[in-house]
């Protein structure tokens, strides 16, 4: 037997590919680095998942867990000849309206989820600019955010089990449907692991009412260092609103010639900004987000009169890296995090950074958050460009770290990151890293060389586990 | 090797014994996270079990220790770096959550932690996992860790997270460590997420608790204590006026937050949200309650009765009943947690990866890890 002819045993022949450009078209995500997919399977149960991972790890063959492959750091693809398991087909919504929850399969994209439960008056909080397209179980595996992460927080605060298929191909439940479950948190651990420490089969997902009512604000601002200080000064004031986004010109110039939003193209940084509530407290909280504006000197001030307005607006916003297309054939697409009073002094930083390697560089990020998108548009047809870019990038990350921040706000570090771990983290905090994941795939059966840079599991530090231990 | 009574003698730090902890050889207080390395490391070679000891607030949970050594955190208790513009603090482990919360609200912030927390600890608090009453806006205190510094049982500085609101850098270490008892390692600092503290609070009383946490739209918190119910609200005057109008009352200012249930047995009982009703029938009238609507937790306190049937009930539904406090012949008759989960197998191999001689508050969790 071979391992393709025991997945045909589990998924019968339509369910796995193996043809070059079958396999061509899952050996990348989003990203820039191109993996080698070997074989992909299909499954549609928690039972076929295991199957495949237990006859997989008897040909000794990698498997990469993946959903729509929306991802930009490269965590879904092989970076060794692999399988890889797409869990598109597994998705199933079961909405619980009573506890406001929905277990749901890995597959679901996340848009379907929130038009699923708006009957029942709720919506899925974590809304990526990809949430058209990328899945539930992607999201889990990247703890992804978006704009309105501001104020609930990433997709980890949004899910409360996941049912795991182990590297050994056991099925384990994590996390569960009340509060606090007992012992240690794996359910917290798994999220955002990038498929290395198991593949999600099923999760428990939290629901969010969806809000009485909701005011959209449109600002604009003849400096940066306005917008910035706008959402300080909102902050300030105890309002943390549902989202609060920044673009530059360059980005509002290049979403107007492709949507049209209504954008100001004529102001340095925009800012958009979204309260939901009660209607008595949006518009309490609209009128300091105006008041605070005006302070710094807004521009532009608008309320967004009506829903088809502000859907223009969000979809203005949600389109940046599709505008971006026009100015360019290519992009690179950053994901940092600074803390939120570093933000002027980061972006002055970055696009130097661009300037001095001689690339364009567009910003559109969640400023609120502090999680920056510096996004640079180029062709890599051009001779030596790629490089640039690349190096551009890591003095972009290094300035970010510098300051105090983080590697990636919702990215992942994927391959992308993996060797810029160093940046942040020493020898001690990675091997604990290396050591949660050998907890769980003692033989980095599953995604490996991902997250964690080679090397990262010392074993001349602290004590090696007493045989048999179990107290 | 040196004899167990001399490593005994040579640990750092030492101090007179702490108030309500349990006998120990050596009491010590570091001060420094190289204080709490060296002594970990030495507890680990002369397979000492260490008890950690933060407020001395939950040390109900979980199974009974018999320690060599108490580790108090009281010595760490220096706030590190505040940055109210970032809505972020970085606190060492023995702050006091009261401390805390009193410096924060100068500067109208909040972290969200327990409202009555007594002598607890900002570090005891992330280690047991324990939430204020808040989290029915807010989310647990898990949703509030940034960052974490653990010194592991075998002596080994580790950081993991970072003070920015938004992170995936890696493993989340922060949260693996909330609610995970001391057996990774000693929480020697955290970095918490803040949140505006409301310009306007109030508190309504209502008949129905179920109706207003609808008819609130996402109040502060919908407490049932022994058959009254209280619904908190905050937020811009604006706000708990609308929301004060939609419950049909006027609000009375300010919080008054339930102090816990008296009785000598203290549980919680861990319902999905919408079993919580079914779950106040079952303990009305036989205990002292306090339950968080739209949570699904329920601290109950009584007298040493039978809670057998109770715990069967919440455990087939995906709760637990953990015993919060109790007598200690209890803790003998039964087990504080329950079943164990169904990941016990690799909760105990994480565990050895962090203490691999298991010497911090060996026992203490579920499944007896």
């Amino acid at each position: 037997m071979t391992l393709t002819a025991e997945l045909r045993d589990i998924l019968g022949h339509d369910r796995v590919l193996s043809e070059p450009l079958e396999r061509w078209v899952y050996g990348m995500d989003s990203g820039v680095v191109r993996g080698d997919a070997q074989l992909v399977a299909f499954p549609e149960t928690t039972a076929e998942v295991a199957a495949i991972v237990r006859v997989a790890r008897h040909y000794r063959t990698p498997i990469v867990a993946r959903g729509a492959g929306t991802g930009l750091a490269g965590g879904a693809i092989p970076t060794q000849p692999g399988l890889v398991v797409v869990l598109t087909k597994m998705n199933s919504v079961e909405i619980d309206e009573a506890n406001a929850t929905a277990w749901v399969g890995p597959g679901v994209i996340n848009l379907d989820l929130s038009k699923q439960t708006e009957p029942h008056g709720f919506h899925f909080a974590p809304d990526p600019s990809s949430q058209s397209a990328c899945t539930i179980g992607g999201n889990i595996a990247n703890n992804s955010g978006g704009p309105h992460c501001l104020a609930e927080g990433s997709t980890v605060g949004h899910v409360l089990a996941v049912e795991l298929v182990t590297a050994d191909g056991d099925v384990v439940m994590l996390g569960g449907p009340a509060p606090d479950p007992i012992g240690l948190d794996l359910r917290g651990v798994v999220v955002g692991s990038e498929g290395t420490l198991g593949i999600i089969t099923k999760a428990l997902v939290r629901l969010t009412p969806n809000p009485p009512d909701v005011r959209t604000l449109l600002t604009g601002f003849a400096s940066v260092e306005d917008a910035a200080a706008t959402v300080s000064g909102i902050i300030a004031r105890g309002v943390v609103p549902a989202a609060l986004e920044m673009m530059d010109q360059r980005m509002t110039q290049a979403v107007e010639r492709f949507v049209s939003a209504g954008f100001p193209t004529d102001a340095a940084a925009v800012l958009l900004a979204e309260v939901v509530g009660l209607s008595a407290a949006v518009e309490a909280e609209a009128a300091i987000i105006s008041e605070v504006a005006r302070e710094n000197n807004a521009t532009t001030l608008r309320v967004a009169a009506d829903e088809s307005e502000r859907a223009k607006l969000w979809l203005g916003r949600k389109s940046a890296f599709g505008a971006v297309a026009q100015a360019a054939p290519d992009y690179y697409l950053h994901d940092t995090v600074v803390p939120r009073t570093k933000l002027v002094e980061t972006m002055t930083r970055v696009y130097e950074i661009a300037d001095r390697h001689g690339i364009t560089m567009l910003n559109v990020f969640h400023a609120g958050d502090g999680n920056l998108h510096p996004l640079m548009a180029f062709d890599s047809e051009e001779e030596g460009m790629l490089d640039r870019v690349k190096a551009a990038a890591r003095e972009l990350v290094e300035v970010c770290v510098q300051v105090g921040g983080a590697l990636s706000g919702e990215h992942g570090i994927g391959i992308e990151k993996r060797d810029l771990m160093k940046l942040v983290f020493n020898e001690a905090d990675l091997d604990a890293q290396a050591r949660i994941r050998e907890a769980f795939d003692p033989a980095q059966a599953l995604n490996p060389d991902k997250i964690l840079p080679a090397g990262s599991r010392c074993f001349d530090l602290g004590r090696p586990p007493l045989e048999g231990m179990w107290v | 090797m040196t004899s167990v009574r001399s490593a005994l003698d040579g640990l750092p730090a030492q101090s007179s014994p702490v108030d309500g902890a349990p006998e120990a050889d050596v009491t010590v207080a570091p001060s420094s996270f190289d204080e709490v390395g060296a002594i970990l490391d030495t507890a680990s070679e002369h397979h000492l079990r260490t008890l950690i000891w933060g407020g001395g607030t939950h040390q109900g949970y979980g199974g009974r220790l018999d320690p060599v050594v108490v580790l108090s955190t009281a010595g760490l208790d220096r706030v590190v770096d505040f940055q109210p513009e970032d809505l972020t603090v970085t606190v060492e482990a023995g702050v006091r959550v009261s401390d805390l919360e009193d410096l924060l609200a100068g500067h109208n912030l909040t972290a969200a932690l327990p409202e009555t927390p007594g002598n607890a600890s900002v570090g005891g608090v992330v280690s047991a996992g324990i939430s204020g009453w808040r989290r029915a806006r807010y989310g647990p205190t898990r949703e509030r860790l940034l960052e974490v510094n653990l010194v592991t049982g075998d002596g080994r500085q580790v950081r993991g997270g970072g003070r920015v609101v938004k992170n995936v850098t890696g493993f989340d270490l922060p949260r693996l460590a909330t609610g995970s008892f001391g057996s990774l390692g000693v929480i020697v600092q955290v970095c918490l997420k803040l949140w505006p503290l409301p310009s306007a609070r109030g508190c309504v009383t209502v008949a129905d608790g179920d109706a207003a946490l609808a008819a609130a739209y996402r109040p502060q918190a919908v407490i049932e204590c022994d058959g009254t119910t209280r619904v908190y609200l905050g937020g811009t005057p604006e706000e708990v006026e609308g929301q004060s109008a939609a419950l049909g009352a006027d609000p009375v200012e300010g919080w008054d937050w339930p102090e816990d249930p008296a009785g000598e047995v203290q549980w919680s009982l861990r319902v999905p949200p919408a079993l919580l009703r079914t779950a106040i029938k079952e303990v009305r009238g036989k205990y002292s309650y306090q339950a968080a609507l739209g949570v699904g937790e329920l601290r109950m306190a009584g007298d040493e009765g039978d809670v057998s049937a109770l715990r069967t009930w919440a455990e087939s539904v995906g709760g637990a009943l953990v015993l919060v406090d109790g007598p200690p012949g209890l803790y003998e008759r039964i087990d504080p947690w329950g079943t164990p989960p169904p990941s016990l197998s690799i909760q105990n191999r994480i565990v050895q990866r962090f203490d691999p001689v298991r010497i911090l508050n060996p026992g203490r969790l579920p499944g007896g890890l």
